[in-house]
């Protein structure tokens, strides 16, 4: 399990999330939601290690910051929101960096045809050869995901669950592949992994995740099942906004959820 | 679509699609060959007729040849100038390449060399102020170092740069790149500041020797110094190779890196520890020799992607092998005196870097 206590995060004098409790347990989906600028990515850079932070982080028990980059990364990977690169890397070469810790959880041998596999699983089959930065920002977005993947390949190892972090994984992304990867996260959850995963579609949320916890202003305003915590009340109090959840649109206006898929 | 039948199509042997470690491989062992002839025709080229050729196979067949004089005298210009020239040239064409490399991929920058963080600048501060003080205000000190209190001067002015950038762009055990750029640029015209007061100050002798040492030559090569410098330069470039995964990672930024694994602090101060060791030598015994750095690398990565598994090594073997034919044409062209290097590796560096950017454009993303 992922566990953050009393989580606090200060960049430049200012507190960006204030005493935040968070738990993403393995077999879950836990999206964290709210709206531009409430703490989401500076609360999953604080539970990643990437940002200092007063409280404490626990993965799988142990203490986030007593251990080592190559230990916390055995356990976990991180899809960042974006990724610009510097040098002109085919996209097996990026994906391959995901294999640099050598513990993607396959058998030795099949370490090496695992960028393909990975490619596939991400719908982008035949796109080893191409140079990472002339693909379009879904695809590049895409292309990382296989990276993240390969690094935490068997979402158990030895025993112990591993999780991955993932910061608005399907932002650029048509509604086709928002299904693909969202069907990857909720795939690596049921196989005993753990998901942290940031999202914006309300509806994607309260299809795939288990657990939600709404930020707002950097602190927590609800945290459970979507059931629980999709209600008219929160949304207006969190986002500012007077919608309603499970209405439908008046007339025939259309309207299309990732709910309907077949 | 089409692209992906082809891939798959049967009877095609080849590398996984987008894999360049073969190619890379090829490359590098073609740069060996290319190495060895650059060898060759530095220890066979120069003012004097002496023939390398002979020298060796005397040596091999222990004949004795018929005019021992002469003999003699091309052994001593084989062993006491030709080889530990191109020793020299070796090392330091593989220093500045290498370093090269290092620095564009630690700051994630292409156009990243030792020359912009200000490492170069600092030696040259340090060395001119032997040349121009040597005999002054600095005079116990190159009485009691005597040959090696230039090489020495610009080996710790160098490094005191270098330390001062980690110190200022250090803030809670994190290292921020970009500020380190950027101090470096500023103390980079500091350090030439000082080193342009001192040209002012220098008599017309030593401004000769300043102008010479500055634009770079290997003319200074002697065992001593290959003592002293050598076995800095193979140390800090034999710690490179254990940095190339962990380039590779810092390619997709420093925090992705972390999270895949890598110890980031530990190897952006190894990196920098390294490069300014090894540049600090070369600087000292050799000037300021431009474009290796940046050319080199560059090529490579066109030629075999920016993998630093296969970047290092190859970059290394290139540098080293141009600055041996860089060093054969300015020993040549103008002899019995020679040019220094320094204007032949821009001369002919230069323009090609420019038609590389020119032919490639689009492909290169700034």
């Amino acid at each position: 399990m992922i566990e953050a206590r009393d989580i606090s995060v200060a960049i430049g004098g200012k507190r960006i999330v204030s005493h935040v409790d968070f738990a993403a347990r393995p077999g879950e989906v836990s999206a964290v939601v709210g709206p531009n600028g409430s703490g989401k990515t500076t609360l999953l850079k604080a539970l990643t290690g990437e940002l200092a932070y007063t409280g404490a982080v626990t993965l799988n028990g142990r203490d986030l910051s007593a251990m080592k980059p190559v230990e916390a990364a055995t356990l976990r990977a991180v899809l960042p929101q974006s990724t610009a690169l510097s040098f002109p890397f085919t996209v097996r070469e990026i994906v391959r960096l995901g294999l640099i810790g050598g513990r993607s959880g396959v058998l030795p041998g099949e370490d090496a045809r695992l960028p393909e596999r990975a490619l596939a699983r991400v719908d982008l089959d035949g796109f080893a050869g191409r140079f990472y930065q002339e693909l379009s920002g879904g695809e590049q977005q895409r292309v990382q995901l296989a990276r993240v993947l390969c690094q935490v390949w068997a979402p158990v190892l030895e025993g112990r669950p591993r999780y991955l972090f993932l910061d608005e994984p399907v932002s650029s992304l048509d509604v086709k592949h928002q299904l693909i990867i969202m069907n990857i996260a909720r795939d690596f959850a049921r196989r005993g992994g753990g998901v942290m995963a940031i999202l914006h579609d309300l509806n994607l949320t309260a299809m795939y995740a288990d657990r939600i916890f709404v930020l707002r202003n950097g602190e927590l305003a609800a945290a459970g099942p979507p059931a629980d915590v999709l209600n008219d009340e929160l949304i207006e109090r969190v986002f500012d906004c007077r919608l309603k959840v499970g209405a439908l649109p008046s007339g025939n206006m259309p309207f299309v959820l990732p709910q309907s898929a077949a | 679509m089409a692209e992906q039948s082809i891939a798959g199509a049967p009877g095609r042997a080849m590398a996984a699609d987008g894999d360049r470690s073969a190619r890379a491989r090829f490359v590098i062992v073609l740069l060996c060959v290319a190495l060895a002839f650059s060898v060759f025709l530095s220890l066979t080229a120069g003012a004097s007729d002496a023939s390398a050729v002979r020298v060796v196979r005397d040596w091999f067949t222990g004949a004795m040849p018929a005019d021992a004089a002469l003999a003699a005298r091309d052994q001593l210009i084989v062993y006491d100038i030709r080889i530990p020239r191109v020793l020299l040239g070796v090392l330091i064409g593989a220093a500045l390449a290498v370093c090269g490399a290092v620095m564009q991929g630690l700051f994630r920058n292409p156009l990243a060399d030792p020359g912009l963080i200000g490492v170069s600048a600092g030696s040259s501060l340090g060395a001119v102020a032997i040349i121009v003080l040597g005999t002054t205000w600095l005079a116990p000190v190159t009485l009691a170092l005597g040959t090696l209190a230039l090489p020495l001067a610009a080996f710790f002015g160098g490094l005191s740069v270098t330390l001062l950038l980690y110190a200022i762009a250090t803030r809670q055990g994190r290292t921020s790149v970009a500020t380190m750029l950027l101090a470096g640029i500023a103390i980079s015209a500091l350090a030439m500041a000082l080193t342009g007061v001192l040209i002012f100050m220098a008599d017309d002798r030593q401004l000769r020797d300043l102008t010479f040492w500055q634009l770079g030559s290997l003319a200074g090569a002697t065992w001593p110094k290959i003592g002293t410098v050598g076995p800095v330069i193979v140390l800090a470039l034999s710690a490179m190779p254990f940095l190339s995964r962990g380039l590779n990672a810092l390619a997709l930024g420093e925090a992705t890196a972390g999270h895949l694994g890598i110890p980031v602090q530990r190897l952006k101060y190894t990196a920098i520890v390294g490069v300014s060791a090894a540049v600090g030598a070369s600087v000292a015994v050799s000037g300021g020799i431009g474009f290796i750095g940046i050319v080199v690398p560059h090529v490579l990565r066109l030629a075999i992607g920016p993998d630093n598994r296969y970047l290092l090594p190859a970059s290394a073997l290139l540098g080293a092998s141009l600055l041996l034919l860089a060093d054969s044409v300015a020993r040549t062209i103008v002899a019995p005196a020679e040019l220094p290097i320094g204007i032949v590796t821009a001369v002919a560096g230069a323009p090609f870097f420019l038609w590389i950017l020119l032919r490639k454009r689009g492909v290169i993303d700034l």
